[in-house]
């Protein structure tokens, strides 16, 4: 970039921009950023786009490997399953269930997590050891386990799945914000809201929080690759979305029985599964070296 | 309790329970401040001069801050008897504060006029279009250029001259009786200082507010006070009239300050600057009788046995010291 370039880029626009331009000449961020949108179009345009009915059986198409194999037929590009569902529509709506899970599951933790670790950060002493002491014992717990601990509790369903990968992603919010917020209390701005009369309440959430968005976006993306990944574990387990909803981890555990017979069935979902999950890891890493100070150049 | 001093504070004491002790920063400090009147607190580092203004806002750290005695009167009421709740409704309001750092007072996720907005937004209900004006006239007020399009800039793109009247324009958006301005101008480079300065001496006057005005510099207090209270260990040692204070000043301290102010074309043969021997004592290990004794060109007898009170010498001087009982 040429110096007047630069002289400008950083005296005229808001620094998101030059966030969002790095993030942009990140190379693996962007081919995170590139898979996880095409994979939220395929979500929201899924009636549009998929050749067939994802529910639709054919007792006639049972199946059908993919187009490239010699008995593969245009009708079905990747073949079907063994009740004659078009793969490629399942996979597409598939997307919708998993993004969907992740916007809410991630939700969850975001919320509680931001609020619970805001509050151990700005208040510290009793209520920090209170707040910290419940994450650790959170996290004390193998991550799946727990999960299904909960949705055993609240019954299986894609619905108590969600809720679950939200609860034990909890504490992974509650730890980063309470880190930032501490760091953030001791910057002079805080002392200058407090100056001129602000509440407690407005200074942890319209004074401080907002400088601590940075690590939160990136945990928020890297999280939402792992709850896609744990929701495909509850779904493969049986406890998460039920037939015939078709969600990737449910198609894994359906196509098991066959993966000798048609292989098909079940490595597709295997790699929508590994292309979400990576594209959201790769845009999270990018996230974190756009946004850290500490990496800017 | 005259009605024509709109700040009495009275004994303050502001202590910190440290490890090894309790700290006492602010030990029985006095003070007054008339309408429309600067005083200037002057001291050292660590002498205790911004933690007094802290402790009229009432922002020390509690824990290990504590206000271990005292009454702050403001406009007749003792602040420090007031609820939390109450208390936010004169921070920013009734007194505002400015700070040291410009570059790190300011919240760097928001617009400078919203920032300023904040503030009107606290305490007072306005419509948004009424909030705007206001923002405008007070960044006008403290002479930003093109105010309309500035208050849409951010920090970051605001040099520390700016930045400081930003600072100023939130202290004085809802027209406070009283700014305490804790080194306002000692992160700035000279000219800038000076023009700063200039506007707050200015703005005490288009606005009438009073002014407590902390500085470790001598020069600027002769600039900026009418009133001089000298800081020394947690301590009032001197206070006098700004003119008094500089023609006369009584306690050697004060003495030792004044005379280690650098004159400048004396002749061709500068003189060696002169300096206070000693260092300021820890505020751990604070030495038995006067504090100063120590470091002292006046030695008496009793320097070293009792603490000094505070004699009126007239004239409204007042000085700390056996040399005047």
């Amino acid at each position: 970039m040429s110096l007047w370039g630069r002289i400008t880029s950083s005296e005229d626009r808001h620094p998101f921009f030059d966030q969002i331009e790095k993030l942009f000449k990140n190379r693996t961020g962007l081919a995170g950023l590139i898979i996880i949108v095409v994979f939220s179009l395929a979500a929201i345009f899924a009636p549009l786009i998929s050749p067939h009915d994802p529910n639709e059986n054919s007792l006639y198409d049972q199946l059908k490997p993919p187009i490239w194999n010699q008995e593969g037929s245009t009708k079905n590009l990747l073949g079907t399953d063994d009740l004659g569902r078009d793969m490629l529509s399942r996979l597409i709506y598939g997307a919708r269930v998993s993004l969907t899970l992740g916007i809410v599951s991630v939700g969850i933790a975001f919320l509680c997590g931001s609020l619970l670790g805001a509050m151990a950060g700005y208040y510290k002493g009793w209520p920090d050891n209170l707040i910290m002491r419940l994450m650790d014992i959170i996290l004390a717990f193998p991550h799946i386990l727990l999960a299904i601990v909960i949705v055993a509790y609240l019954g299986p369903g894609l619905r108590n799945a969600m809720m679950a990968i939200g609860i034990i992603n909890i504490p992974r919010f509650a730890r980063i914000v309470r880190a930032s917020v501490m760091d953030e209390y001791e910057k002079d701005y805080v002392t200058a809201a407090k100056a001129v009369g602000s509440s407690s309440r407005r200074i942890i959430f319209n004074t401080i929080f907002p400088n601590c968005l940075a690590p939160i976006i990136v945990q928020a993306s890297l999280g939402f690759g792992a709850a896609i990944l744990d929701a495909a574990g509850l779904s493969f387990l049986g406890l998460g979305a039920q037939p015939p909803l078709s969600e990737w981890g449910a198609m894994i555990a359906q196509g098991r029985a066959m993966i000798l017979r048609a292989w098909w069935v079940m490595t597709f979902p295997g790699i929508a599964i590994l292309l979400a999950v990576l594209g959201f890891n790769l845009l999270g890493d990018g996230l974190r070296d756009a946004l850290d100070p500490r990496l800017r150049d | 309790m005259t009605t024509e001093n709109l700040l009495e504070i009275r004994n303050l004491k502001t202590y910190f329970d440290v490890r090894g002790g309790i700290l006492k920063a602010v030990d029985d400090v006095s003070l007054t401040i008339k309408s429309g009147e600067t005083l200037g607190l002057v001291g050292e580092s660590g002498c205790g001069k911004s933690v007094t203004g802290a402790s009229i806002m009432r922002l020390i750290p509690i824990p290990p801050g504590r206000i271990a005695g005292g009454e702050i009167f403001f406009e007749g009421i003792d602040i420090l008897k007031l609820p939390e709740s109450e208390m936010r409704k004169v921070r920013g309001n009734k007194i505002s504060m400015i700070f040291q750092e410009p570059m790190t007072s300011l919240n760097p996720v928001f617009t400078v006029g919203d920032q300023v907005a904040e503030v009107i937004r606290l305490h007072e209900k306005l419509s948004q279009r009424e909030t705007r004006e206001r923002v405008i006239e007070t960044f006008r007020l403290v002479r930003i250029p093109a105010p309309d399009s500035r208050i849409e800039e951010y920090p970051h793109q605001m040099s520390g001259g700016m930045r400081q009247r930003v600072m100023i324009a939130m202290a004085l958006a809802c027209h406070p009786k009283l700014m305490i301005a804790d080194e306002p101008s000692t992160a700035l480079d000279v000219t800038i200082q000076a023009q700063i300065l200039d506007l707050m001496n200015k703005l005490k006057e288009e606005t009438g507010a009073s002014i407590l005005f902390i500085t470790h510099d001598l020069g600027v207090i002769a600039e900026m006070a009418q009133r001089v209270a000298v800081m020394y260990a947690g301590k009032i040692m001197e206070g006098a009239d700004v003119d008094a204070l500089f023609s006369e000043p009584k306690h050697p301290y004060t003495m030792g300050l004044m005379s280690s102010i650098p004159i400048l074309g004396i002749g061709k043969k500068q003189r060696r600057l002169s300096t206070i021997p000693g260092v300021v004592p820890s505020l751990f290990k604070l030495p038995k009788g006067c504090l100063f004794h120590d470091r002292c060109s006046v030695t008496l007898q009793e320097c070293d046995q009792s603490e000094p009170p505070m004699i009126d010498l007239g004239n409204s001087h007042f000085v700390r010291c056996h040399k005047y009982v």
